[in-house]
């Protein structure tokens, strides 16, 4: 592994400046310059076709092409038209977009003026999750900044360009990070998803046309419009590229957000550039794209981080979340607290989710607890494939967890069942 | 606060533009609310649904839908203990077990004095400082069983 070449820092380039959250630092260091060409020297149209050239595909969790999703957007002709910025980052074990917004809020703002330039939406809105209070403070402070140097408001730049960009906290509930349900929030409802189509591009907040992007996607546009789409391009795997922020914790011995190009792998990740594992034990388990995620056992790490590659592997991407579990550590338990989110967090609209997860739970725990049977997995796997039919990404993917650790690690499932209790519990 | 001064601080909401139509402002004002009483209570509801033209059982449906409201009493501080996985992996549950025998109530609950609530919360988002727990809008990581009792002691803890 010697001689590898470190990649610069793009998305994470201003965040160990000091004040790297003030107008004054971005400023400084080259901010707004994106908008400014954009503004003064590109078409909305020139916008989407460079986004588009670039390959960008959403970090949200689904990797949707932001360049279309712009081009849909722009494409429609209801009025007015909003910008939302999906920042609900509610995927357990996912801190990534913190990092940027708390720490270079500015670059977010510029990306979402970008995008409100290109689709012709005059008015946006940040939705934060609630329990990011610090970040609401930062957040605002940037956006009055941003007012106060003509960033935002009317006539932008002295263009005909005009923007008003507001933060709108969520109040800690999972489901309002996928995007109807997040619309539903924003107009004051409980977060219970719409079904698609119609998509919010066409028909979102109020029913008019409504861009939904994640925070880091944004964080990506000023840097696309600075060095070019074929530039970016270049970065990492060819059918999905950029840098990407993996969030990685767990066992790990350096826990943290690492910035590397789309599709480096998992084993590198881990036992590079998170240290590898604590006190040098074993590693057991990975959930490689939060807790949605099909587990990876230690045999199946050398797969690269990327959209295609992970489903290839039976696993997703997701939010890039990256779980560690050691030797010492029991799946049962783990596969158990995962499902307990989602009965948790499920909203109750459609059954095989709201039945299905607390038929999980039930099972689950009664095998954490040594009262388990063997037909009990085979009844977790057939729930599973019943929660496929759920109505949204919550219910469809919430077994995953469940379902890959009964298929990948059976024998320890068997073993609780045998020995009426959990091998791994302590004391 | 007062519900007069409740009201008028819906009105000052609604002076601000950032939504194109009223009901848009329900979670801005039920923060408000959060965050300025114990509790959000039916008088408080129902000034939130006349300043917005929001039926009262609508109102009172979403206060209940979102986790971070609180629609029963809750103590001044609100203290919230991750126990979602990387968080467990690291000792989040015998964090919450030990600050629920020192304050002496169950997850949910709150002290006597009125002073704490302790609840079981999902993943925060700081699960790079795992175990993590927030005391209203203050965090703390890394968190050891030891520095409990002087985390308690900042908010007024006696014990
Ligand atoms: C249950 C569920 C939760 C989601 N949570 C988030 C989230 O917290 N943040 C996010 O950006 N996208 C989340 N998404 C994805 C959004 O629905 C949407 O695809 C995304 O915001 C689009 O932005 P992008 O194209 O920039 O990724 C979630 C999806 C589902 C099904
Ligand atoms: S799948 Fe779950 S979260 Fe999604 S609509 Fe159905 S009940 Fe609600
Ligand atoms: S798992 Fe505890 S803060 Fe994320």
């Amino acid at each position: 592994m010697a001689g590898r070449v470190k990649m610069e820092k793009l998305l994470l380039r201003n965040v160990d400046k000091e004040n790297s959250h003030t107008i004054d630092v971005y400023l400084k260091n080259g901010g707004y310059q994106s908008l400014r060409k954009a503004l003064k020297e590109m078409s909305p149209e020139d916008v989407v076709e460079e986004v588009k050239l670039s390959g960008l595909r959403g970090r949200g969790g689904a990797g949707f092409p932001t360049g279309l999703k712009w081009e849909f957007a722009a494409a429609d002709v209801k009025e007015p038209k909003f910008f939302v910025c999906n920042a609900d980052e509610g995927e357990p074990c996912t801190f990534k977009d913190r990092v940027i917004f708390e720490k270079d809020p500015h670059a977010l703002i510029e990306g979402m003026l970008i995008g409100a330039y290109a689709t012709g939406c005059r008015y946006g809105y940040i939705y934060l999750r609630g329990e990011y209070p610090i970040g609401r403070k930062i957040l605002e402070r940037a956006i009055g900044e941003a007012y106060e140097k003509g960033f935002l408001g009317e006539n932008i730049l002295g263009t005909d360009f005009s923007f008003d960009l507001y933060v709108h906290s969520g109040a800690g509930a999972y489901i309002c990070g996928e995007e109807t349900a997040l619309i539903e929030s924003l107009e004051g409802k409980r977060g219970e998803p719409r079904i698609k189509p119609p998509f919010p591009v066409n028909a979102g907040y109020l029913w008019k046309p409504t861009v939904v992007n994640n925070v880091e996607t944004l964080a990506n546009i000023p840097l696309i419009i600075e060095r070019g789409g074929k530039w970016y391009s270049g970065i990492g795997s060819p059918d999905c590229p950029g840098p990407k922020l993996y969030p990685v914790s767990g066992k790990v011995k350096r826990p943290g957000v690492y910035e590397l190009p789309m599709g480096t792998p998992l084993s590198e990740i881990i036992y590079e550039h998170a240290g590898g594992i604590v006190q040098d034990r074993k590693l057991k388990a990975v959930f490689p794209g939060g807790a949605s995620s099909s587990v990876l056992t230690a045999d199946e790490i050398d797969v690269p981080m990327d959209f295609p590659s992970l489903a290839k592997a039976g696993t997703m991407l997701g939010s890039g979340a990256i779980m560690v579990l050691d030797e010492t550590d029991c799946i049962v338990r783990a596969a158990l607290r995962l499902i307990e989110f989602f009965r948790h967090e499920s909203c109750g609209k459609c059954t095989p989710c709201r039945e299905g997860t607390d038929w999980l739970v039930r099972l689950v725990r009664r095998i954490e607890e040594g009262e388990g049977s063997e037909e009990d997995l085979d009844v977790i796997l057939s729930v599973s494939e019943t929660m496929e039919n759920s109505f949204c990404g919550l219910g469809m993917a919430a077994h995953n967890p469940v379902a890959s650790s009964v298929r990948k690690f059976r024998e320890e499932f068997l073993t609780h069942i045998e020995l009426g209790r959990c091998p791994y519990r302590r004391g | 606060m007062t519900l007069t001064e409740f009201r008028e601080e819906v009105r000052k909401l609604k002076e601000s533009n950032k939504y194109p139509e009223l009901k848009s402002y329900l979670l801005p004002a039920l923060w408000m609310a959060e965050k300025n009483f114990p509790a959000i209570t039916h008088d408080v509801m129902r000034v939130v649904s006349e300043e917005l033209s929001v039926p009262l059982v609508e109102v009172e449906e979403v206060a209940r839908f979102y986790a971070m409201f609180h629609t029963e009493k809750k103590g001044k501080f609100v203290i919230r203990v991750c126990t979602n996985l990387s968080c467990m992996l690291r000792g989040g549950e015998e964090v919450l077990s030990e600050l629920c025998r020192l304050l002496n109530v169950k997850p949910g609950e709150t002290t006597p004095d009125g002073l704490f609530t302790v609840e079981e919360y999902e993943c925060m988002g700081l699960c790079d400082g795992a175990p993590a727990v927030t005391v209203n809008e203050d965090r703390y990581t890394n968190v050891r069983l030891e520095e409990l009792p002087e985390i308690l002691r900042k908010y007024g803890w006696k014990g």
